[in-house]
């Protein structure tokens, strides 16, 4: 019986048992650290690029500067963080921000995907079309959207109060509720497509038999899309929300081209927050401690996630 | 198996260790010309040195065509020495050059708030360049000037140039309203008068307020606390006095009044800043603003029908001391600069009298030397001469404070908003900054 090596050679020229093991084992420890090696440029350009920084902004977190001079508060960046109304303003803005954004991502993009899913022509044309605003750099279009929303000479103004929907111009950026509401309303333009992508690759997996037997039982579309569509899209709109969260707990250009977090930081989520305090106060320490925190709020929906491809494949095997 | 198919196509057994050798020769054959390329890189620029150089303005259309003829000058003076310009809008300025300086990676020569950072140790004391030059020379710049552009009694930067404020009006829409620009207003009451008879709701606008997130919010605001005698911090700038000063307060509250009181505000006045502003004046949305002499040229840059219907007067006042504003940016040397002789001779050019007189006559900008508002090229423009004025009462901004650039863009910002917004009543707004100013100025 041959025996899988790594190196040449035939059957006939394979060393005795005890030797042809130890033989083995040998290629199998230098199979190891061949792919080690392999791996190692990738390994070290992550450490340079992603550990590295990462490590930078923790011990950062735990100095203070004061011009030049540098002194080591410990943990007093994160204890100070307790009593800072910026960071508490800015975590709730965060909460708020990514759950409506997320929410109405999923309540736009479902039934977009719905729609492109029964066509049967220019699929791909109306595709491209409604992914066009998650192929624009988020900068452009925030910028784009500034001009948009202007209270002078904005084109969402001249539209609405055209059609008699609003009586005066209103300042969309400029009042902290409308400012929350817009930039909301940019994101879902900007971050609808993502999810309305894996939701229709989820809908072209539904087996279509299960639709014509539903249909022969009497079901109509609401019943087929709740008892049939739904079950099927479950895991997927789980994955595609998860990931979405962490998407958009992250998002800074939209808000930091739009508002830079104001008025009156109504609208400055973490990140805007961070580079506030960092770039403009000139307090890298607090900065990053704010940068940590919101890095384990991410680590957090990671986890989540993980787990949850993790349930998913040990059910799958189970199945 | 993959064994077999090696030992197939190459006629005999291949082993990892020599695809491995393969590969790392096909990486070494492919690192030679790489090597070669960086080697000789330095080969081809010998001798040259590239100087870099940032300022706030370089992207503004009415500044580029005088660094562009500058740059070149100086490159074809000095052919060892490249300038490579580093475009940067206005508000990303600062921004950017903490982040390079942090990386210790900050533009040779620059004009930045020259207290923030020379605090942060960004910036290289010029004393001893400033000290070799001869006593003629130095001359040139007036010590009241010097003394802004130096930190704990180090001089940062060689004041270059500035913005001197006034009152600019569009003298159609003052015509229109049945004004005569003649008698301008000069106190508040007159002016309150002009600016409801300048305002069609809904239509034009007497002026707008400037609230949006940048330091031109609180430009605006200290010149109006200053134009009624008051002081938004004492005298050592170790304590705010927004709330606690009668005369600041009521200037605060007449200022920001003019907009939740009278409504004379062009709407949206916490998204307005020096582009928003020039651009309703452009479009005669307002018929006044508070700016500088490159408004002006901003201005008939962005509508070239407005040339012609544009004057200027001195800001109106309700203090007994007449006062405006003016800002300056000065040219420093960053502390990561390799190339301190030819960054200080590059300084030293920009700010030559060729320069200066070029800038405030196609930019607008004011001049810093004392023996360019004498010039004849300058005098021939009379509203440049009419600014130069002005600058005889102007106070200096940005203020020295350590600090400034977070307290003028963050805090003064926020306080500002919130009234406009009428959130808080405007007294407890600034009672709240002066509190807040005063847990940040224990952190120093």
């Amino acid at each position: 019986m041959a025996v899988p090596t790594t190196a040449g050679g035939s059957d006939s020229a394979l060393p005795p048992a005890g030797r042809r093991a130890g033989w083995a084992s040998r290629g199998l420890r230098r199979e190891r650290w061949l792919g080690y090696l392999f791996v190692a440029p990738m390994l070290l350009f992550l450490l340079g690029i992603i550990f590295f920084p990462l490590g930078h902004a923790v011990v950062t977190s735990l100095y203070r500067e004061a011009g030049v001079t540098i002194r080591f508060v410990g943990l007093r960046n994160y204890t100070r963080l307790l009593d800072d109304q910026a960071f508490w303003n800015s975590l709730r803005v965060s909460l708020v921000f990514t759950g409506l954004s997320v929410a109405l991502h999923l309540v736009v993009a479902l039934p977009v995907a719905l729609f492109l899913n029964q066509l049967r022509r220019g699929r791909t044309t109306l595709r491209l079309a409604f992914l066009t605003p998650w192929m624009v750099t988020p900068v452009i279009g925030a910028i784009a959207w500034v001009w948009l929303l202007d209270p002078h000479f904005g084109v969402v103004n001249y539209l609405l109060t055209s059609a008699g929907l609003i009586g005066a111009n209103k300042v969309w950026l400029g009042e902290p509720m409308l400012a929350l509401g817009s930039i909301i309303a940019v994101d879902v333009w900007r971050g609808f497509p993502f999810v309305m992508l894996i939701v229709l690759a989820g809908l072209q997996t539904v087996p279509k038999e299960q639709y014509e037997a539903a249909s022969i039982d009497g079901a109509g579309p609401i019943q087929r899309f709740v008892f049939i569509t739904l079950p099927h899209l479950r895991y997927l709109l789980i994955v595609a929300t998860t990931l979405d969260v962490i998407n958009t707990v992250r998002t800074f250009d939209i808000v930091a081209v739009m508002t830079r977090g104001g008025p009156v930081n109504a609208t400055e989520v973490l990140p805007v927050l961070i580079f506030n305090t960092a770039f403009q106060g000139n307090r890298f320490g607090p900065a990053a401690a704010v940068g940590v925190v919101l890095l384990l709020l991410l680590l957090i929906f990671s986890t989540l996630y993980i787990l949850l491809l993790q349930s998913e494949r040990a059910g799958e095997a189970a199945r | 198996m993959t064994q077999s198919r090696h030992a197939q196509s190459s006629g005999g057994p291949v082993t990892r260790r020599q695809v491995l050798k393969g590969m790392a020769g096909v990486a070494a054959a492919a690192a030679v010309p790489v090597g070669r390329a960086r080697a000789a890189a330095p080969a081809v620029r010998s001798g040259t040195i590239t100087l870099q150089y940032m300022t706030a303005n370089l992207t503004e259309k009415q500044y580029e065509p005088v660094w562009k003829e500058m740059i070149a000058k100086f490159e074809a003076q000095n052919p060892t020495v490249k300038v490579e310009p580093i475009l940067v809008a206005r508000k990303d300025h600062w921004t950017k050059f903490v982040t390079a300086a942090k990386a210790g990676q900050a533009p040779d020569v620059v004009a930045v708030d020259i207290a923030t950072a020379a605090y942060n140790g960004y910036l290289r004391p010029l004393d001893d360049l400033w000290s070799a030059e001869p006593a003629s020379y130095r001359q040139a710049w007036s010590a009241d000037v010097l003394s802004a552009a130096s930190w704990q009694g180090k001089l940062y930067g060689l004041p270059s140039w500035g913005g001197i404020y006034g009152e600019i009006y569009n003298t159609e829409m003052v015509k229109r309203a049945g004004l005569d620009l003649s008698k301008p207003p000069v106190n508040w009451k007159e002016y309150l008068e002009w600016s409801k008879r300048l305002t069609k709701e809904g239509q034009q606008w007497a002026l707008a307020i400037l609230g949006g997130k940048t330091d031109s919010t609180t430009r605006m605001l200290l010149m109006w606390i200053w134009s009624n005698g008051g002081e938004a911090f004492n005298a050592d700038m170790t304590q705010a006095t927004f709330a606690s000063n009668p005369k600041t307060l009521e200037a605060v509250e007449f200022y920001l009044g003019l907009d939740t009181v009278h409504k004379v505000v062009a709407p949206g006045a916490v998204n307005i800043n020096y582009l928003e502003q020039t651009t309703l004046f452009a479009q005669e949305k307002i018929a006044t603003m508070r700016n500088a002499y490159w408004g002006v040229a901003k201005v008939v840059g962005d509508n070239p029908a407005i040339k012609g219907k544009i004057a200027v007067a001195f800001p109106p006042m309700n203090g007994e001391k007449k006062v405006t504003m003016t800002t300056m940016a000065a040219d420093s040397i960053s502390k990561d600069c390799k190339h301190v002789e030819a960054a200080w001779k590059f300084a030293k050019f920009v700010n030559d009298k060729e320069w200066g007189v070029k800038r405030a006559l196609v930019s607008n900008w004011m001049p810093m030397r004392t023996d360019l508002t004498t010039d004849p090229e300058v005098k021939k423009d009379p509203m440049l001469v009419q600014f130069l004025e002005y600058g005889k009462v102007a106070r200096a901004y940005p203020l020295p404070h350590p600090m400034w650039a977070d307290i003028a863009a963050n805090d003064i910002v926020a306080a500002t908003q919130s009234a406009l917004l009428k959130q808080v009543p405007i007294k407890e707004a600034f009672a709240k900054l002066d509190a807040d100013l005063a847990k940040k100025f224990k952190e120093l």
